[in-house]
């Protein structure tokens, strides 16, 4: 009678495969990896239908998903996305570069001295126990609204993280090492490039990925704040307009960058960890 | 005859440790005259400080009263005629057997660090892992290239702290056999610290029993059999009971007897 299984009992045949089999195929595997992965978002979507073809919500709060995507291909076409995205991405790759560099260095220093430690900490604890956004007033009245401000808001945000992390990815480099290198007299050099710098590598990349988070959402926090471009101001702007469904678009594609940018660092978090037996 | 010029000697040493603002007397008026070339085997329980002591030739380790010398040299900071093993193999694993045998090496040319890397690797057994990750070795061949890494600098002096102990029973013997091997070759000088008393006889040529808290040298026990020893004959047995008997206390006369 039955000429195929329904969905319902195919599903429930994939289960029992895991239950049942220690070593599914590939394939399965395949299958069951876009089924779990899949549920929850296609059951968002669902629901996002659902609201908007059964007019539970006004348009204006929650458009439909045609509208979003409709909005988003204007937006290119007009060349404003494009603008958004490349005024956003440039300020946050230049504020996300400083707090690279200071997060690192300071870091690193402040990993092996202990005097260095002592000497900067009160400060850097001070500075990061005020929020981020209440120091971006302070930031707009001493840098203006231009550019600089907003490299200096993402900067200051992004750099506690990486900091941080450096500390204490090379404070717990194991003692064991320390001696031996001890033991060898190797050069101060020697002794950062090949045992502290490499050991501290999973940490400084924890680091780097929050930093990276913390600098998308001060640059948003900026360009609300004080800024005529950029995505977070598009997002303002679209606001002001009841145009959410220009909102919603440009969030999403913030989120889609930030999703890359962090792939990208957790890629090259495992190329350089290939070292550690996971 | 060995000469005196490179002997390892130590005065009248004592160390204590601050725990919880208490002063814990480690080592105990330690005196000790190792020739060159010499093999010593140091047994005793856990917290004895037989470690702490080995750091202390090594360099590691500061001491408060007490004196040692390496062949009229007093020793204080570490330095390349002293080389250690640790119980760990403590390699780094971001770096090829190769990068870790050369750890230590500066101040050479190109060819001879590669000279003296492929030199030190086929010592021990190791020829054809250069370029593998620790992570890639087993725990025997792990502790070989710490080994070969020690070596590398040709010290004079080789401490081994447990070097076997985190290896399982057959690999332990094994290994036993290279280090004496590598030691006939290399005629370092070799002190290496143990609580398996049978590793301690099979290797060493004098055996150094410690009591602990304080640790002090209780009895010097020299092992005047020939190699390679057996392990059943009934001289080792002898020796083996000899040292039991300074660790558990049995009252009883031993005849002393030499081969």
């Amino acid at each position: 009678m039955d000429t195929q299984p329904s969905k319902a009992k195919k599903k429930f045949l994939r289960k029992s495969e895991t239950i049942n089999n220690k070593n599914p195929s590939s394939s399965f595997k395949f299958w069951d990896n876009i089924f779990s992965y899949g549920l929850l978002p296609i059951l968002i979507i669902v629901l996002w239908e659902t609201a908007t073809r059964l007019n539970i919500t006004p348009a204006a709060i929650l458009p439909p998903i045609e509208a979003v995507y409709t909005a988003f291909i204007n937006q290119i076409n007009n060349g404003e996305m494009i603008a958004d995205v490349t005024v956003s991405l440039t300020r946050v790759l230049k504020g996300y570069s400083y707090a690279v560099v200071l997060g690192l260095s300071f870091g690193s220093l402040m990993g092996i001295s202990l005097r260095a430690n002592k000497i900067f900490s009160s400060v850097f604890n001070g500075i990061r126990q005020i929020p981020p956004l209440a120091w971006i007033p302070l930031i707009i009245l001493w840098f203006g609204i231009g550019e600089v401000s907003k490299v200096v808001i993402i900067a200051k945000g992004a750099f506690f993280p990486i900091l941080l992390n450096t500390i204490n990815g090379i404070k717990n480099t194991p003692k064991g090492y320390l001696e031996v290198a001890e033991l060898h007299n190797i050069s101060k050099l020697d002794l950062f490039r090949k045992v502290y710098f490499p050991s501290s590598l999973p940490s400084v990349f924890v680091g780097l990925r929050l930093g990276l988070g913390v600098a998308w959402a001060m640059v948003v926090a900026a360009e609300i704040i004080a800024s005529s471009s950029g995505l977070g101001y598009r997002i303002n702007d679209s606001r002001a307009l009841m145009q959410s469904d220009v909102m919603i678009a440009n969030m999403i594609v913030i989120g889609f960058i930030g999703s890359i940018m962090d792939l990208i660092i957790r890629n090259l978090a495992k190329h350089f960890s290939k070292w550690q037996v996971s | 005859m060995s000469s005196s010029e490179n002997n390892l000697v130590i005065k009248n040493l004592s160390k204590c440790f601050n725990v919880n603002n208490e002063e814990v007397m480690v080592l105990q008026n330690i005196n000790l005259d190792i020739r060159e070339g010499e093999f010593i085997s140091i047994v005793g329980h856990s917290g004895c400080g037989k470690s702490t002591l080995l750091k202390i030739i090594a360099g590691l380790v500061d001491f408060d009263v007490g004196l040692v010398t390496l062949g009229g040299q007093e020793l204080k900071k570490p330095g390349k005629e002293r080389g250690m093993v640790f119980q760990e193999h403590r390699l780094l694993p971001w770096l090829t057997v190769k990068d870790n045998v050369s750890f230590g090496l500066y101040n050479l040319s190109k060819a001879e660090k590669e000279k003296i890397i492929a030199d030190h690797i086929d010592l021990v057994g190791l020829k054809g892992f250069e370029n593998a990750y620790p992570h890639q070795l087993s725990g025997g061949m792990a502790q070989r290239a710490a080994i070969a890494r020690s070596l590398a600098n040709r010290p004079k002096v080789l401490l081994l702290d447990e070097p076997f102990g985190a290896l399982d029973a057959l690999t332990r013997i094994q290994m036993q056999k290279e280090i004496l091997k590598i030691w006939e070759k290399e005629k370092t000088t070799m002190i290496l610290v143990t609580h398996d008393i049978d590793e301690a006889i099979y290797l060493g040529d004098r055996i150094i029993v410690m009591s602990s808290r304080p640790g002090t040298i209780k009895e010097i026990i020299p092992v005047q059999l020939s190699r390679p020893r057996d392990r059943s004959s009934h001289d080792f047995g002898t020796i083996r009971k000899k040292i039991f008997t300074e660790f558990f206390k049995e009252e009883e006369t031993l005849l002393e007897y030499y081969l």
